[in-house]
């Protein structure tokens, strides 16, 4: 079964500076200091993909692992360790701007790729990027192409050559079914949340097979144009009101806390 | 070891602090027990070390001589610990029925002098919020570790902590004026604060770097100097990562010159990738500097390191900017802590780091050989990387930072096959090409083994410092000096 596991690398938004979040009139969070980091989603989705394979066995089916993502020469760095970690192929649609409200084009990209490239039983993506926030790349994909889209996926085991069984979240509980490929699935806040890492042996003996680069006009991605446009920028005030409790002991300050703040809410 | 039981004990110090201040929940005993030496059982919250009797938290110096006391009678081992930040073992219990005294709760900053320039704070005192409260008044301590959201003054004197700004405004023990510290029969000893002496020698580093081995420190008077940020100059440069002697020589140029940058480091590129990874090309090391103090200071330094540094075309100036921003994250608190407990209990990945010192003229030698070996003999490494974050005039240190999967191992067993593994073959490189074992994190426990060749002849002195102050041995066994087996 081919996998495609299609990412973003974004910038760690932990590591912005305070005073650029909160910086008046401005339509862009400076962000170009900060290191990169798998987009948080995508890297649940290459992880769950890794675990499929490895659980693979005894089931007769054989996966095929590719990853693709729509970024910076600097971002390479992020397809070798997938290949470190075992991925087959790994392909860059070369694009040196920042992609933030570009669903529509990045999705055109995806699906042109599994047309005229390099067919594939299943792509699997995160359900949305940490800095667009779109939510639309993973829908407009399977749009595209005719196939079934998934969303909130947090589990994947296999089933069949054909089939994967699929578990999501869904309001008040889990659904867990058997779908048939090919197929999109959007990865929501599954517990896997980290991608292993791999050895630098590793590295050094499998990272260093060849990136496919891609120009998107060749997948038919037009200059890209943005749909939405920031128009204005505001900080949430994060601020709280903090009240010291005060007592000679701790079961004083105990009692205070219950009789004062907690006893009321509690009978409520 | 004991000569009473630990009931015994327990009902002791429950005597002499009331029930309030003794703890002894087995999750706080059991978590007492280590640092973050064993971070990986820390995790795991798989405890192999003896869990103490009892942890109890001290409010004043006399309570601490009394507890002191009552160890001493009692032969009990006692940790002394503030912030619980330590890395390097030093707050494991070694003993059975060891009593941890908590200092925390002594955190008043008792006066700020901003005419003799000098701040007298109690041992637990968080540095973050000692040096917060200076700063909106216009000072600092100068003192900036990376565990600054966490430490606190005593177990940052006892250490022999020093900061990112160092290169400036020295480690701590250029920064201590006068201390109180409390010795294993009760004795109070406080040093009076004054600007120098020459009345015999300079007892304040018995207690600098004592480790909890020696005494308890109560209070510390710590140097105080004008915060003035807007003037800060940052510069750097990058460099391919096979030009890291350049970059050690670019440091020492910039020493030898006379410049005193308060921040000076050099990055490998392995390290840089993590810190710079969104402008920073992958194989390039990084040169950084930062200049702090009057206006008319930080212009010239900025220029006289750019006037050394145009000399090598190996190396290609970056917008100072990118530095700046960057800076402002450096520091541990919490959040990271806890963020990154999840992290390896989901990936079964551990970063590491182990510092050490050298001079000019070993410390490529030395971080060269320890990282090829690391490499050869060590399984599963997933980064093997450095910086260079202290300069001296005739010096420098190298920070390791490793990353390794913990494959096929029970958390017991972490801590033989990959941690002290990777330090043993870092002692043994310093050793060998003769540089210091230990440049801030303190000596802890596990380099113990490495002590009488770290000091030589002069081991005689510390062990001396140890029978005089502390003759039955109840002064955190095992640090400094390793337990007899």
């Amino acid at each position: 079964m081919k996998v495609l596991g299609c990412f973003k690398i974004v910038p760690d938004l932990d590591l912005v500076v305070e005073e650029d979040w909160t910086e008046k009139e401005q339509l862009k969070i400076d962000t170009g200091y900060v290191k990169l980091v798998w987009n948080c989603f995508d890297e649940s989705a290459l992880e769950m993909m890794l675990r499929l394979s490895d659980l693979s066995e005894g089931f007769d089916v054989v996966y095929e692992l590719s990853a693709l993502t729509v970024g910076k020469q600097k971002h390479e760095s992020f397809l070798k360790t997938l290949y470190a970690l075992g991925f087959k192929h790994g392909i860059r649609i070369c694009n040196e701007e920042e992609l933030l409200f570009d669903s529509e084009q990045i999705a055109e990209g995806i699906a042109n790729y599994v047309k005229t490239r390099e067919t594939q039983d299943v792509i699997v993506t995160g359900i949305q990027s940490s800095d667009g926030s779109n939510r639309k790349t993973p829908y407009l994909i399977a749009e595209k192409l005719g196939w079934p889209c998934i969303t909130q996926v947090i589990g994947m085991e296999t089933v069949d050559e054909m089939t994967l069984k699929v578990t999501c979240q869904i309001p008040g509980g889990e659904l867990t079914q058997t779908v048939k490929t090919p197929c999109v699935l959007a990865v929501g806040n599954a517990s896997c949340a980290y991608l292993r890492i791999p050895t630098l042996k590793d590295k050094m003996k499998l990272g260093k097979q060849p990136i496919e680069q891609i120009s998107p006009e060749s997948l038919g991605m037009k200059t890209v144009r943005e749909h939405a446009k920031i128009v204005a920028l505001h900080s949430v005030e994060r601020k709280r009101n903090t009240i010291v409790i005060s007592g000679e002991t701790p079961k004083e300050k105990a009692e205070s806390l219950y009789k004062e703040y907690l006893k009321g809410r509690i009978e409520e | 070891m004991a000569i009473i039981s630990r009931e015994q004990i327990v009902a002791g110090l429950v005597e002499i602090l009331g029930n309030d201040q003794v703890i002894t929940d087995e999750k706080v005993l059991k978590e007492s027990s280590i640092d973050r030496y064993r971070k990986y059982e820390q995790v795991c919250e798989v405890y192999t070390q003896p869990i103490p009797a009892a942890v109890v938290y001290v409010k004043s110096t006399e309570e601490v001589s009394k507890v002191l006391s009552f160890a001493n009678e009692n032969e009990i081992n006692v940790v002394p610990r503030t912030g619980h930040s330590a890395i390097e073992g030093g707050l494991e219990t070694a003993l059975k029925d060891s009593v941890v005294i908590d200092g925390s709760s002594m955190n008043k900053v008792l006066n700020v002098d901003t005419y003799n320039m000098q701040v007298t704070c109690q041992c637990g005192v968080p540095l973050q919020e000692l040096d917060d409260m200076l700063r909106e008044q216009g000072y600092t301590t100068g003192h900036s570790p990376q565990s600054k959201p966490l430490a606190q003054m005593g177990g940052l004197v006892a250490t022999r902590s020093i900061g990112q700004f160092s290169t400036l405004y020295g480690g701590i023990e250029d920064m201590i004026v006068g201390l109180e510290a409390v010795f294993p029969n009760g004795k109070i000893c406080r040093i009076k604060n004054i600007p120098r002496r020459a009345a015999g020698p300079d007892i304040r580093h018995i207690i600098c770097g004592n480790e909890g081995a020696l005494c308890f420190i109560t209070e510390v008077t710590m140097k105080l100097f004008p915060w003035m940020p807007q003037n800060n100059r940052y510069i750097g440069y990058k460099l391919d990562d096979e030009h890291m002697k350049l970059g050690f020589d670019c440091l020492r140029e910039v020493m030898v010159a006379g410049y005193r940058p308060s921040f000076a480091r050099l990055y490998d590129a392995a390290d840089a990738q993590q810190h710079f990874s969104s402008w920073l090309e992958e194989g390039k090391a990084i040169l950084i500097w930062m200049a702090e103090g009057p206006e008319n200071i930080t212009p010239a330094i900025e220029a006289g390191i750019k006037d050394l540094m145009c000399k090598h075309p190996e190396l290609e100036e970056v917008d100072p900017t990118l530095i700046e921003k960057w800076y402002g994250g450096l520091n541990w608190g919490p959040e990271q802590i806890a963020e990154e407990a999840i992290e390896i209990k989901e990936t079964q990945n551990i970063g590491i780091t182990t510092e050490f010192s050298g001079s000019w003229d070993n410390i490529y030698e030395i971080y060269r050989t320890a990282c090829d070996r690391i490499l050869e003999e060590v399984p599963d490494m997933t980064l093997m990387g450095g910086h260079s974050s202290h300069s001296y005039i005739n010096g420098t240190n190298m920070y390791f930072v490793y990353y390794y999967n913990i494959v096929d191992c029970a958390p017991e067993e972490e801590i033989n096959k990959y941690h002290d593994r990777i330090n043993q073959i870092i002692c043994e490189q310093v050793i060998k090409y003769g540089g210091s074992i230990v440049h801030h994190h303190g000596l802890g426990k596990a380099r113990t083994k490495y002590v009488t060749e770290e000091y030589g002849s002069s081991y005689y002195m510390l062990k001396t410092l140890k029978q005089a102050f502390d003759p039955n041995g109840i002064m955190n066994m095992g640090t400094l000096i390793p337990l007899r087996k």
